[in-house]
């Protein structure tokens, strides 16, 4: 039994659930033959990895669901042994190399190098091109993105590049003209519903419209997250109710106690367990950018109007440094310690002014 | 006068009586008993270096008759050249054969060859002048990076050796991970070892030495060389922080100096100083003493012999009870109104200074720092302001190109901005004793090894999902801890209990305060932290003490600790509390 996630997943464009128009550009383009670079961006949880592995299975046929897990290891120029996980069918290579931390440009040439290298065995039957698919690639260091650009041109005769992201804000500007840019747009609320409805009718389910909305909203509209959901309110409770509980991950949950023992009391003792409390999500690899952003989000609809445009600015400010800065600790730590004084600051203020 | 300074009894020795007590029964048990029991003992030695644990092995083993043979580091280089000529001299000739083989081996066979001699010279000569000990002060490289070879050499020294061997090793500054290393607890209780270990000279005892060896100076020399008067004198011993052999040195090269000592204090250039020393050793030969000068001066950056350094508990309390000079009258005007908060008295301790003599990278002190402010706080927006300042200090050190010039300031940055931000403590005059607060080690390497240990497992484990790393974590992950999914197997059962699931209570469990030792030397340096934080693996050999984090070297602090040491019993009761609450 694996989860509804993967077991209903969509495996060919016309199978998708919505943005059935994109589905059918992209079918014109794999029949049009001459394939580019594709460059897919988009929210998490919108299906921008179910549409590539469609797009694929369009291209080479069926061929492309045998997967196989393969462990690399690729020698640096500077003897570094670099191991990375890919993923792979006779026509595609999957990889996500910004797994390799700071020598992902070696990863990029080298694994683009060996696949382009090899040609196909039926040219006459099959594409004579091969597909790499690379992952998050607004994670790459800008080293990696030049070799990339470089790579791209020189492999074009035997190998196309499918790169995948969330925004494309980090991808350099060169790469980004040599890709057919494709946005994958979340699905709405009500594109969310159907889905879960029909993922609960294939199980047998009966999944109530309320609920259903409740899910979709919950999850932010991605889907994934919805799915999980819904398979983890089936687990909870059976025949679904309207009004049930829609279980939320733990991290959260604790997040927003974390957010709640910051408003309710301003102390430096109070700090110092929000202190452990932060080190305890970090634990739970929970990455600090996801705390940082949570714990705003929280907090901001604790705290009064007035607040919030200084609460955005101090998050962004040490987001920033969070991402420049070595140890997370001590900005994430920084921007609650600015939250409680600005937070107390304006509880005093607010209580002067109605003694006076 | 290095060389007439080893003392011909242990009355004249600066070392502490009740040590040498302890060396001497050790020696009368093991030597005089050596028939009666099977297999040899080793005694261990520790101590800052320069606090005479030699000379209190020589000058022990010369009064009871026993013989010392030493064991000195081969330099396998320089014996090709001179060999022929050099074998009829080296004292230790019998050993040339095996210049060839690697240092252990030649220390091994050293070892047992010093063994079996002994024993034939006892079967034949009276027990009296077969009476004998191994010593040895240097151990060949090779030890240090296998201490296993060590231990086998040493186990079989044990069971067929005949004469008690010594170990000499110096502590280092930067910790005393060598004895540590090559002498482990389990080690020393199977083998038998007796540790003993040294303080460093006290200073009335030392000034007793120095006082005693000028006074033989003058009446030898006739007034030739300068007598340093008594001020002097408590300056070397100050500056020499227990070592007693710097002491010594420098109280040498004082005298042969023509300048005061004051003046002499100052840093002196490398060069400059090695002239003066040859001027002092030709003055030395004229007259008549041996040209023994020591090399040492010259490493030395001012005569005043090493710096004092901090240990890190000590080096954290400067900075967080921050000590400043009372008001005197304001010569320069006062800040502008709007300004006044940042009002400031003085500093009474140089932070850079602090910070470089804690031995420690500024990111480490930081790390310190920033594990134990909290409870010196009172204020929130006080805190919050440091804590700003800990940011930029990182955000300052970490681009990693820069990182060697930027870290100082780094650091700089941040003591600074800690010292500044603590509103409380901003007058001398406002400055109520907030008491003794225990001090813990940093929890963010472990955390942050942790959380790279996690991701990888994690990435390892569920590679099969094919999701980008954020996503697993965030979403994948938690709702499988909630789902009841049966196809799993046990390793990812086991891992997604352990990282699916937050404990929803009020404190979380894993964290366990450590507390920070006065003499905990800051070991780790930070470049490490891809390797293990060895941190928090020193430490847990160490005796978790959750109180009152002094009790070891408590006893000789109490005169030297700056700090309002005054009852604050409710203060640390509560301390504890919290600490056995974070621990259940």
């Amino acid at each position: 039994m694996s989860l509804w996630v993967d077991k209903y997943r969509p495996t060919s464009l016309s199978k998708l659930d919505f943005h059935k128009d994109q589905a059918n550009m992209f079918k014109n383009l794999v029949q049009g033959g001459d394939f580019p670079h594709l460059m897919v961006y988009g929210p998490s949880g919108a299906g921008k990895k179910t549409r590539i592995m469609c797009l694929l299975r369009e291209l080479y046929g069926a061929g492309v669901e045998k997967l196989r897990i393969e462990h690399q290891s690729i020698t640096a120029p500077s003897k570094k042994k670099i191991e990375i996980n890919t993923i792979a069918s006779n026509y595609h290579l999957e990889v996500n190399p910004s797994d390799a931390g700071n020598s992902d440009r070696v990863v990029v040439q080298e694994l683009i190098k060996t696949v382009a290298q090899s040609q196909q065995i039926q040219t006459s039957t099959q594409r004579e091109f091969k597909v790499v698919l690379l992952t998050e690639v607004d994670r790459l260091t800008k080293d990696a993105q030049h070799a990339l650009r470089r790579t791209m041109e020189k492999y074009m005769a035997t190998c196309r590049l499918i790169l995948c992201c969330n925004s494309t804000s980090k991808v350099i500007a060169p790469i980004r003209s040599r890709c057919l840019a494709v946005r994958v747009p979340l699905p709405s609320v009500e594109e969310v519903c159907s889905v879960l409805t029909s993922v609960c009718r294939k199980e047998g389910l009966i999944l109530p419209g309320e609920l259903a909305k409740q899910i979709a909203e919950k999850s932010g509209r991605n889907l994934r997250k919805a799915l999980l959901m819904c398979e983890a309110c089936r687990v909870q409770q059976y025949p679904f109710s309207v009004d049930q509980e829609i279980p939320e991950t733990d991290w959260e949950v604790y997040l927003r106690e974390t957010a709640n023992a910051i408003v309710s009391l301003q102390s430096p003792q109070r700090l110092f367990e929000v202190r452990a409390r932060l080190y305890e999500l970090l634990t739970h690899c929970i990455p600090p950018e996801i705390i940082i952003k949570g714990l705003v989000s929280e907090l901001l609809s604790n705290c009064d109007g007035h607040l919030k445009a200084d609460v955005a600015q101090m998050a962004a400010y040490y987001e920033h440094r969070l991402q420049l800065g070595n140890k997370a600790i001590y900005h994430l730590e920084a921007f609650v310690a600015k939250f409680m004084a600005i937070y107390k600051k304006f509880m005093e203020d607010g209580l002067e002014g109605m003694v006076f | 006068i290095d060389v007439h300074i080893p003392q011909k009894t242990s009355g004249e020795l600066a070392v502490h009586k009740k040590k040498t007590e302890e060396v001497e029964n050790w020696l009368k048990s093991h030597v005089g008993h050596k028939h009666l029991k099977e297999g040899g003992s080793i005694l261990l030695m520790t101590g800052p270096s320069g606090c005479g644990k030699t000379a209190t092995i020589q000058v022990l083993a010369k009064e009871q008759g026993i013989q010392v043979q030493e064991w000195i580091n081969p330099t396998t280089s320089s014996h090709y050249g001179t060999e022929d000529f050099k074998q009829a001299f080296d004292p230790k000739s019998s050993f040339n054969s095996f210049y060839g083989s690697s240092q252990s081996a030649v220390f091994q066979e050293f070892l047992l060859r010093a063994n079996k001699y002994s024993c034939l010279q006892m079967v034949g000569d009276d027990t009296d002048a077969g009476k004998k000990v191994i010593l040895v002060e240097d151990l060949p490289n090779q030890f240090y990076r296998q201490p296993s070879l060590l231990h086998d050499i040493l186990r079989r020294f044990v069971r067929t050796g005949r004469c008690p061997l010594i170990f000499i090793i110096s502590d280092s500054l930067s910790g005393d991970g060598n004895a540590r290393l090559l002498f482990p607890k389990d080690i020393q209780d199977e083998l038998n070892i007796c540790n003993i270990s040294f303080n460093p000279v006290a200073p009335t005892s030392l000034l007793k030495v120095l006082s005693r060896i000028v006074s033989q100076e003058a009446s030898r020399s006739g007034g030739k060389i300068r007598v340093p008067d008594k001020a002097c004198l408590e300056l070397l011993c100050s500056g020499s922080s227990g070592d007693i052999r710097s002491a010594i040195n420098s109280l040498q090269f004082s005298s042969l100096a023509d300048s005061t000592l004051e003046g002499s204090l100052w840093p002196l250039k490398k060069g400059k100083s090695s002239t003066l020393a040859n001027r002092g050793g030709s003055k030395g030969r004229s007259k008549g003493k041996s040209s023994k000068l020591p090399g040492k001066q010259d490493a030395e950056q001012a005569v005043g012999g090493k710096d004092a350094s901090l240990f890190l508990f000590r080096a954290l309390g400067k900075i967080l009870h921050c000590k400043r000079e009372p008001h005197v009258e304001p010569e320069v005007p006062g800040l502008p109104a709007h300004l006044t908060e940042h009002q400031r008295d003085a500093l009474l301790v140089d932070p850079e200074m602090v910070v470089e003599k804690s031995h420690m990278s500024g990111e480490l002190f930081n790390l310190y720092l920033q594990q134990n402010y909290v409870e010196f706080f009172t204020e929130i927006e006080d805190m919050a302001r440091a804590s700003e300042y800990l940011s930029d200090a990182d955000f300052l050190s970490a681009e990693w190109s820069s990182q060697s010039t930027m870290r100082e300031y780094g650091s700089s940055v941040a003591t600074r901005g800690m010292i500044h931000s603590n509103r409380s403590r901003a007058f001398a005059s406002s400055q109520t004793g907030v008491g003794f607060k225990p001090l813990h080690k940093p929890h963010w390497l472990l955390i942050s090894k942790k959380y790279r240990e996690n991701c990888q497992a994690a990435q390892a484990l569920f590679v099969s999902f094919c999701l980008t790393p954020v996503s697993l974590q965030t979403e994948l992950l938690p709702y499988l801890a909630q789902l009841t999914n049966p196809m799993r197997n046990q390793a990812q059962i086991a891992f997604i209990q352990d990282v699916g699931k937050l404990p929803l209570k009020k404190y979380p469990g894993r964290l366990r305060l450590e507390a920070l030792t006065d003499k905990d030397p800051g070991t780790l340096d930070l470049d490490s932290e891809e390797e293990e934080p060895t941190a928090a693996s020193s430490s847990a050999c160490e005796p978790p003490d959750d109180g009152p984090a002094l009790s070891p070297g408590w006893s000789d602090l109490m005169g030297s600790q700056p700090e309002p040491i005054t009852a604050q019993d409710p203060l640390e009761k509560e301390e504890e509390l919290v600490i056995e609450d974070s621990c259940g």
